[in-house]
């Protein structure tokens, strides 16, 4: 079914390998438009959108960072679609995000092709700067980490990669495969139609399939189911009451980059920001008058909960929340957590299909009696 | 100044759930309504029922108005009834009635209850010191109450009454009562009153076994009980509270339980020749319920004699209670119950598998009592002076279920035709005022006239400032203990507040004087009321406020009272006083923060579209026409008449439908309101309720037509079911029933060779496979069929063979009629049918004889089958169209089975006859007349109101991910491409707010229930910091976190 093109490289020039892929597809119009992560004029690396040829030099998909959510930025191409057709080079818990966006009416599946990268996880913003400083490159990192090693100097990959249990991504057209590949080459991988005629037109090809592939992703995949298991016990022994959760929250300044930095929080406007919690000096004089004081900001607590009454079911787990916090709260486990259960209540998983219909989106005169009380 | 007539007016005697839904529909279309009930309650039979097949729920306030909210009270219908133009007389008994059509003078009788509802306020000290004890009737006597006493226990108001029979004048409750209510010497009170039409729903007496033979033989034990008693052993107010069934002699839990059906009814002995129609799902609905209260392991078994699943979704119910529930069915008449020396009920019956006799031991017996109807009638007949027929009735007019024989104005309607089902009584309710509005129009009295008061500008965007009311109720504060000094004084400080008075009786003409001062001099902007039963006084306070120049939006009632009472349950040791004022205070705050709800009209079209040009689709045009409805009738075909109209001479209930339909068509010709497309398909409609536009398409002339028009009846009736079974197509000898009648009517069959004719019913019907439903009209089909051969060759012999004869009602009688004139019947059951096999070309049929167990052979001249009635293919692409539901069946899907049987959830669509499902000419024609008066309801005016609380969107808000849309029950909402935005549509809207608790910022919301408002409301309840339960219980969510 699949088909596979291989892509060898010497010596640091992995991208310069891959950049010829990418090329091939601009240029015999496979596509109008790439999205990928490309390296910056004087560092670091970010998502950017080429619409020419002659700009493929400095793509560097495997990067191990993800500055802000490649998911947010599918919304924002396709949402109010252009008309033309882009490819998207995302990260598997992007990808699963955007599957998610476009069951909501986010994202436009239309006139995009998805192609997801194998990830063995990423570094902080901060982290990553620190990386490259220290002269680490996609292709030593794709290296270390398969031999299991992330952390150097002091940093590793985020706490959400340390938990990802999908390394590679599903529901794409093609995908850039490094998992379980030799060293010195990478895969390209066709899963769908779209993806096959795609990698025709980019000219690249032969070479096979990477042998271990299907082995080092289940490997990695149960490792880190493992690790986050452990983390679900840890924090659910942690985080029994208000007061632990409080004390959890504490550091947080009702500043929201939690919420923008969500992939799936995709309100126009949080009805934080509303006038539904625009209050008047009374209202704030009658909460302190109950005990005598009040905290201010207040309703830190009540924006968690809510954020996660409004998006749990959704969460992919990509850990955005805790890298966006710039006080050190990490709610991502916090989220993670309470995902896991409301998401096996409904055996819903999201990302996993674009068919799955989402939870609690519809309505059904029979639903969670149990919940509701509703004589039977 | 011309002389005001006065408005029409319409008597409905009898207040369940027929009656109540006469009344409603005449309020709802403009008139005036005076509904008696002999007892002191209204509700009927279902006020005692909670649950109802098929949901297994009560669904009772869905007989309530959809649209225009804001003029009837949306209430618990189980709780009490409100309506505007609706005077309610319990307890109120008619003696005489004189006059004559459109000229009737009604004595009244009004039974004293000897407590002035006025002035009681509901306490119920009295009922704690009252020594009598008697049995109580609501719980059919399986406990006790008191002689004064409350009729329901869930009324509201709870209008309590003295029993005078039961009273000994004590006078203990004197002594009690706060608010001198009670007087013990109250008379009865005649009244008399001028209507211009009756329409009877009184229902009719059910089989009481006490006063019959039968008595002996199973009423043996207190452990016999009746499924209307069995109904309250279940309820949540019944005899044990919800909890497990319990046998009433000792108490112990229920484990064996047993249904005998038909006691009292289908005994052609006792002169009780009818089936009381609702026993066998009554009692399978029962035998589930039982089971779900008290476990799998309770065993229910229902003796029955045949299982009448004929209506819509029965049989699909009766499935799913023996494959899924594990009830028992076993086909046999028990004769008797014996009561054994330890208390257990034992039962004989022989298992008709086997043919063998067996003893079995039941904890309790529940006997399925039908409906004992003459005397009921009898009685109708000599106040009325109306004649009685052949089966001892009242006689209706031969097509009419409805229409009183030879009494214009008069109409009766729910189990007066004999035992109804909810559906049947919401049917024929709606039917019977649409007959009396029709005869209203003829007299040409006028509506209900309604006092406009315009509506003055809301303040809603300057700061909050509340004034608050409270009612003392009489001279004296404090009757309910309440203290409305420290009330006040507490209510003052709540931010918000400018000023707290006190009225005396605001629903006196004074406290309304009152009002009125107090509102002329306030700077206030908004105003919240305390009174009590503010379901009965919204209207006319808003009114009040409305003309002191409060916009009705600002002004807020709540039930003061009942929050006294609240209060004095929750703490004895007198701070209640400040909880009720915590209760207050939210009230406070959801006013406060209240947005100003506008009420707005929908333009009517005042015309509509009619579906089908059968007998259902041509009666439901007549009835719109000839009250001045313009209206366009289509037909796929080029004629009208539908099945029944161009194939059926005669019915067995001694109908000719084809003679009919062509009067009818006479009468749609002429008629010079009524447009007739033939030919013609719907292809695509869009729009809503007051304004459809639809897109016809002409096979002849391959012409489109659009029309406009303001709502629709979907009457696509169907047609005799396909087969290929029992080699049917092979042989001249096998036809089909509808077969059979076209050759009997037209003479083209010769009998007279014919010697033995066998019938085969339930051909492909009520098997998994074939026909989930029942067909309803095939065992009436069959045996006016059986009749007709014997009519025209005694000697043949007619075999039927059946799995259950559903002649339902009276039409039991043609049943015995058919046995009585020799024709065979003979059961059979689904896993053992019968087969058919060919000699000589001849059909021979091969069956077990049901008596003897034996496989039997019956050679068959002609071999008839009952092939059953399908759907029109037409549906779907209608319910496409359209925007409504076709259920799996293929017959169309109604808002809700039992309540709103001929509505859509989407309002302004209406469905008719065999669209709904399969059903007899009558029941068609009744349909077809409900269907007319729901559209006329809301043709009848130029526009509609809207309700004011109904959901909007914040486009600026709102990101398009049309959630809301999904969610809506209702298909209110809707995704507009063109706009890309999210549109509403008011009619639809019932405000249940599933898209604002979907919406996650708030864009979609119900008006008047924001979230501002709620977590305001919150806010105040939680504000007493030893009720907070989150976190330590010292704070409230938004102290420390």
């Amino acid at each position: 079914m699949a088909k596979f093109a291989k892509v060898s490289f010497k010596k640091d020039e992995l991208n310069k390998e891959l950049s010829k892929f990418f090329k091939g597809m601009l240029s015999n119009g496979a596509v109008d438009a790439v999205l990928t992560p490309m390296a910056q004029a004087k560092k670091g690396v970010r998502l950017s959108l080429v619409t020419s040829a002659a700009h493929t030099a400095q793509v560097d998909p495997f990067a191990p960072v993800a500055a802000v959510s490649g998911a947010k930025i599918a919304s924002s191409l396709t949402a109010r679609p252009s008309g033309r057709k882009v490819a998207m080079v995302l990260r598997p818990c992007e990808v699963r995000a955007v599957v998610e966006l476009s069951k909501l009416k986010q994202v436009n599946l239309e006139d995009t092709l998805l192609i997801g990268m194998d990830c063995l996880g990423r570094y902080e913003n901060t982290d990553f700067a620190k990386f490259q400083e220290q002269g680490g490159t996609s292709e030593s990192f794709l290296e270390n980490a398969q031999a299991g090693k992330t952390a150097t100097n002091g940093f590793d990959i985020t706490g959400a990669c340390k938990i990802c249990e999908f390394p590679a991504a599903d529901k794409v057209d093609m995908r850039l495969c490094a998992l379980g590949a030799e060293s010195g080459a990478v895969y390209i991988e066709a899963l769908t139609e779209k993806g096959e005629q795609a990698l025709e037109k980019s000219g690249v090809k032969g070479g096979g399939a990477p042998a271990g592939r299907d082995e080092a992703v289940k490997k990695l995949a149960a490792a880190r189911t493992e690790a986050r298991d452990k983390k679900f016990t840890d924090i659910r022994a942690e985080i029994t009451n208000f007061e632990a959760l409080a004390d959890k929250l504490a550091p947080c300044v009702n500043c929201y980059n939690c919420r923008v930095a969500c992939p799936v929080c995709y309100c126009k406007e949080c009805v934080f920001v509303t006038d539904t919690f625009r209050h008047t000096g009374d209202q704030f004089m009658m909460w302190a008058d109950q005990s005598g004081i009040l905290k201010m900001p207040n309703d830190t607590m009540f924006f968690h909960l809510t954020r996660m009454t409004h998006m749990s079911l959704y969460c992919v787990g990509c850990g955005q929340c805790t890298s966006a916090c710039p006080n050190g709260v990490d709610p991502m486990p916090l989220f993670r957590a309470c995902a896991d259960k409301t998401q096996a209540r409904f055996n819903y998983q999201p990302g996993r299909s674009v068919d799955e219909e989402l939870p609690l989106a519809g309505f059904k005169a029979d639903e969670l009696v149990e919940v509701t009380g509703q004589v039977k | 100044m011309a002389e005001k007539k006065p408005a029409g007016t319409v008597l409905v005697a009898g207040a369940g759930i027929s009656g109540i839904k006469a009344a409603i529909e005449l309020a709802e279309s403009g008139y005036k309504v005076i509904l008696t009930n002999d007892s002191p309650q209204i509700g009927g039979i279902l006020a005692k029922l909670d649950y109802q097949f098929p949901t297994d729920h009560c669904g009772m306030c869905r007989m309530l108005p959809l649209v225009g909210r804001e003029y009837a009270s949306q209430y618990c219908m189980r709780k009490s009834l409100f309506h505007e133009n609706i005077e309610i007389m319990p307890f109120t008994e008619i003696t005489a009635i004189q006059g004559d059509a459109g000229n009737y003078k009604v004595d009244l009788l009004k039974k004293a209850r000897c407590i002035d509802p006025a002035v009681c306020n509901e306490m119920g000290k009295c009922i704690d010191v009252c020594p009598v004890e008697v049995e109580d009737e609501f719980n059919l006597g399986l406990t006790k109450r008191k002689a004064v006493y409350q009729a329901v226990p869930h009324n509201t108001p709870k209008m309590l009454l003295i029993d005078k029979q039961a009273c000994t004048r004590c006078g203990e409750c004197l002594k009690v009562c706060p608010t001198n209510a009670i007087n013990l010497d109250a008379e009865d009170e005649p009244e008399t009153r001028e209507v211009h039409a009756i329409i009877l729903a009184s229902g009719v007496k059910l089989y009481n076994i006490q006063e019959f033979e039968d008595a002996k033989s199973y009423a043996v034990s207190p452990d016999v009980v009746t499924s209307l008693a069995f109904e309250r052993m279940l309820s949540g107010t019944g005899t044990y509270q919800g909890d497990v069934i319990r046998r009433p002699s000792d108490g112990r839990p229920a484990k064996n339980i047993a249904w005998i059906q038909c006691m009292g009814s289908r005994n052609r002995r006792q002169k009780r020749e009818y089936c009381s129609s609702i026993c066998c799902m009554f009692a399978l609905k029962e035998a589930v319920l039982a089971k779900e209260k008290g476990g799998p392991e309770v065993d229910t078994t229902i003796f029955y004699m045949d299982m009448r699943t004929f209506g819509k979704g029965f049989q699909q119910y009766r499935d799913k209670a023996v494959n899924e529930h594990g009830v028992n069915l076993i086909r046999c008449r028990v004769q008797g119950v014996m009561l054994k020396p330890d208390g257990n009920l034992q039962m004989r019956y022989i298992d008709p598998d086997t043919n063998e006799f067996f003893l079995k031991d039941y904890d309790l017996v529940v006997m399925s009592t039908g409906q004992i109807p003459f005397e009921t009638h009898k009685k109708w007949a000599d106040l009325l002076n109306a004649p009685l027929d052949e089966r001892g009735v009242l006689a209706t007019e031969k097509s009419s279920k409805v229409k009183v024989a030879d009494k214009p104005g008069l109409f009766l309607c729910g189990s007066l035709m004999g035992l109804t089902d909810i559906s049947e009584a919401m049917v024929s309710g709606i039917a019977a005022a649409g007959e009396a509005s029709k005869f209203l129009a003829t007299l040409g009295v006028d509506k209900m006239q309604e006092e406009e008061i315009p509506e003055p500008p809301a303040q809603s965007r300057e700061l909050p400032l509340v004034s608050v009311a409270l009612c003392q109720c009489g001279e004296k504060p404090g009757a309910e203990g309440l203290d409305y000094e420290l009330l006040s004084a507490e209510l003052k400080r709540h931010p918000g507040v400018d000023a707290v008075h006190t009225i005396t009786s605001i629903c006196k003409a004074e406290g309304e004087t009152e009002l009125a001062g107090l509102l002329g001099k306030t700077k206030c902007n908004r105003l919240l009321i305390g009174a009590c039963q503010p379901f009965m006084y919204r209207r006319k306070l808003k009114n009040e406020a409305r003309k002191a120049g409060f916009n009705s939006s600002m002004v807020e009632i709540f039930d003061l009272f009942g929050i006294a009472r609240r209060g004095m349950v929750e703490s004895a040791n007198g701070d209640w006083t400040l909880r009720a004022a915590r209760d207050v205070k939210s009230d406070i705050e959801k006013l406060k923060y209240k947005p100003e709800l506008k009420v707005s009209t929908l333009p009517i079209n005042q015309s509509a579209l009619v579906i089908g040009g059968g007998i259902g689709g041509m009666h439901a045009a007549l009835s719109l026409a000839d009250r001045g409805v313009p209206v366009h009738l289509v037909e796929k075909e080029a004629h009208l008449g539908g099945y029944l109209g161009n194939q059926l001479e005669h019915t067995v209930d001694g109908l000719a439908p084809m003679a009919m339909a062509t009067a009818m068509k006479l009468r749609v010709f002429e008629n010079k309101n009524i447009t007739v497309h033939l030919n013609s398909e719907v292809e695509k409609s869009v729009g809503t309720l007051g304004c459809f536009e639809t897109k016809l398409h002409s096979q002849e002339t391959a012409e489109n037509t659009y029309l406009r028009h303001g709502a629709v009846i979907l009457a696509t009736g169907g047609h005799e079911g396909a087969t290929s079974e029992y080699g049917y197509g092979t042989s001249d000898a096998v036809l089909t029933q509808g077969e059979l009648k076209k050759g009997l009517a037209s003479g083209d069959l010769d009998l007279s060779e014919v010697e033995n004719v066998v019938m085969i019913q339930c051909v492909g019907s009520r098997q998994p496979g074939g026909r989930p439903y029942c067909s309803r009209i095939c065992c009436l089909g069959a045996i006016d069929n059986a009749l007709k051969i014997k009519e025209k060759n005694h000697e043949a012999r007619v075999f039927i063979l059946y799995r259950d004869i559903m002649t339902y009602g009276f039409y039991e009688q043609y049943y015995s009629q058919a046995r009585s004139a020799g024709i065979i019947f003979m059961n059979y059951s689904l896993d053992d049918k019968p087969e058919v096999e060919f000699v000589d070309g001849q059909p021979v049929v091969i069956l077990t004889d049901p008596v003897l167990k034996e496989e039997m052979e019956l050679n068959a001249d002609l071999l008839v089958l009952s092939t059953g009635v399908d759907p029109e293919e037409s549906n779907k692409r209608l319910a496409a169209a359209f925007g409504v539901s076709v259920a799996e069946d293929g017959f169309f899907a109604e808002a809700d089975s039992k309540w709103r049987p001929i509505e859509f959830q989407k309002v302004g669509l209406y469905l008719a006859g065999t669209a709904h499902s399969p059903m007899p000419l009558r029941s068609v024609i009744l349909q077809a007349e409900a269907a007319a008066q729901k559209a006329y309801t809301y043709l009848s005016g130029r526009e509609v109101h809207t309700a004011a609380v109904t959901s909007t969107v914040k486009d600026a808000l709102c990101i398009r991910c049309q959630r809301c849309v999904n969610i809506c029950p209702y298909g209110a909402r809707s995704y507009n491409e063109a706009d890309k935005r999210i549109d509403i549509d008011a009619a639809e809207c019932q405000a249940c707010g599933m898209c604002a608790a979907e919406c996650q910022n708030n864009a979609a919301e119900v008006r008047g229930w924001s979230d501002k408002q709620l977590m305001a409301v919150i806010d105040a309840k939680i504000m007493d910091s030893t009720l907070s339960s989150l976190g330590d219980g010292k704070s409230g969510l938004r102290q420390n976190v």
